[in-house]
């Protein structure tokens, strides 16, 4: 399943520039949703984008064959999008916030470009309340939620990409479910 | 079963990962509880909601791929010659060799440019310029090789005398009593290496 991408990445090593093209053709608009769902601006995401291919292009040499690229790629995605959110705010606790109830929120905190392109596709109120509800999710919880609603990748993939124990992730999904549950309350 | 218990295997459910056994458990505990009923429908519509916000995809800038591969660093031009010798490691080793050898086979004979005189017995001979002159009068006793020179036999030689890159020239009173050997050429010379290595004395074919 993954021999396209392996093969590309040889001819990539190589010097081969058009390999390298295609494999960001594969993974661009992947990348570019992840990054975009993290980090709620377009320019910023496609700033990670660029970033995370710079990156793939000066690891080739390290990428272990053994692995998924996808896992690979996604991983060097997601640690520039959670440092891109580490340097944004000061991190909270998702415990404090669900016990306090209400509190104040951290997409109050967050800049997001809301007003340009994304305010007409979110069209139902819906889907800009599931959208604010992402965006408020701490960046450890929001990432892994990310990962398993819009990604669609499974625990044990997720627990790849990351780097942590199954375990760690699926007590992540769960409370990252209960925390949109309660900001969606007023929908569901 | 408790309810905290209950919504820990809602999430598993949710996660398609919690057995038959467990289901089974989780089902009749909703059945008698409304408080987890409710709760269950919400954590339902919550995940129905995410998987559909993932439709709500923008695309990239179209010029997004033109920048990468701008940004990206121009692969360092390998040389063909080097891609090359990196393929083809043995052949490379086997002409690195043949070449040093080579070179060292040729310079030993541009080396040979200047007059030498071999033999055992060479008190008679007279050295001119890069001729040999064994006078009418003189006795050589053994063979003689002369390198790079002419050679004039007027006297005696008991022995061969070998010429190699010149000529001789034996007089009506010369008296060798070996056979006379002119070398003149690359092959000519390897060849008579070859058999002085061997011990014999050089014959040529």
């Amino acid at each position: 399943m993954d021999t396209l991408e392996k093969r590309l990445v040889r001819l990539a090593r190589k010097g081969d520039t058009r390999a390298f093209a295609e494999i960001v053709e594969l993974y661009k608009d992947k990348i570019f949703h992840l990054a975009y769902r993290m980090l709620s601006n377009r320019h910023e995401a496609e700033d990670v984008v660029q970033d995370t291919f710079l990156r793939v292009y000066r690891n080739l040499d390290r990428y272990d064959d053994n692995q998924k690229f996808s896992t690979w790629i996604y991983r060097i995605g997601t640690n520039l999008c959670i440092d891109r959110l580490r340097k944004r705010k000061p991190s909270y606790s998702l415990d404090a916030e669900m016990t306090e109830q209400e509190g104040i929120d951290g997409y109050a905190m967050i800049p997001s470009d809301d007003r340009t392109p994304e305010s007409y596709l979110i069209v139902s109120e819906t889907q800009r309340m599931v959208h604010e509800a992402i965006n408020s999710l701490p960046a450890k919880y929001k990432t892994v939620m990310i990962l398993r609603y819009l990604q669609d990748m499974s625990l044990q993939e997720i627990s790849d990409v990351l780097d942590m124990p199954v375990t760690t992730i699926k007590t992540r999904v769960h409370r990252g479910r209960e925390f949109l549950r309660k900001k969606l309350e007023r929908k569901i | 079963m408790d309810c905290k218990q209950a919504v820990s295997l809602m999430h598993d459910l949710l996660d398609d990962d919690l057995d038959r056994e467990c289901a089974k458990e989780l089902k009749a505990h909703m059945l008698e509880c409304p408080a987890c009923r409710e709760r269950f429908r919400q954590l339902e519509e919550a995940d129905r909601l995410l998987y559909g916000f993932n439709h709500r995809l923008q695309p990239t800038s179209d010029d997004l791929t033109d920048r990468i591969m701008s940004v990206i660093p121009k692969p360092r031009q390998q040389s063909a010659l080097l891609v090359w010798v990196k393929r083809h490691p043995a052949i490379t080793v086997a002409a690195v060799f043949v070449l040093v050898m080579m070179t060292s086979a040729l310079s030993m004979w541009n080396a040979d440019k200047q007059l030498m005189v071999k033999g055992a017995h060479l008190d008679g001979v007279v050295i001119e310029n890069n001729k040999v002159i064994v006078p009418s009068d003189k006795v050589v006793a053994g063979d003689l090789t002369i390198h790079n020179g002419m050679a004039e036999v007027y006297g005696q030689v008991q022995g061969d005398v070998t010429v190699i890159d010149g000529k001789v020239f034996q007089a009506s009173t010369a008296n060798i009593s070996g056979s006379v050997h002119q070398i003149d050429e690359a092959l000519g010379w390897i060849w008579y290496q070859i058999t002085n290595l061997f011990g014999s004395g050089p014959s040529l074919p």
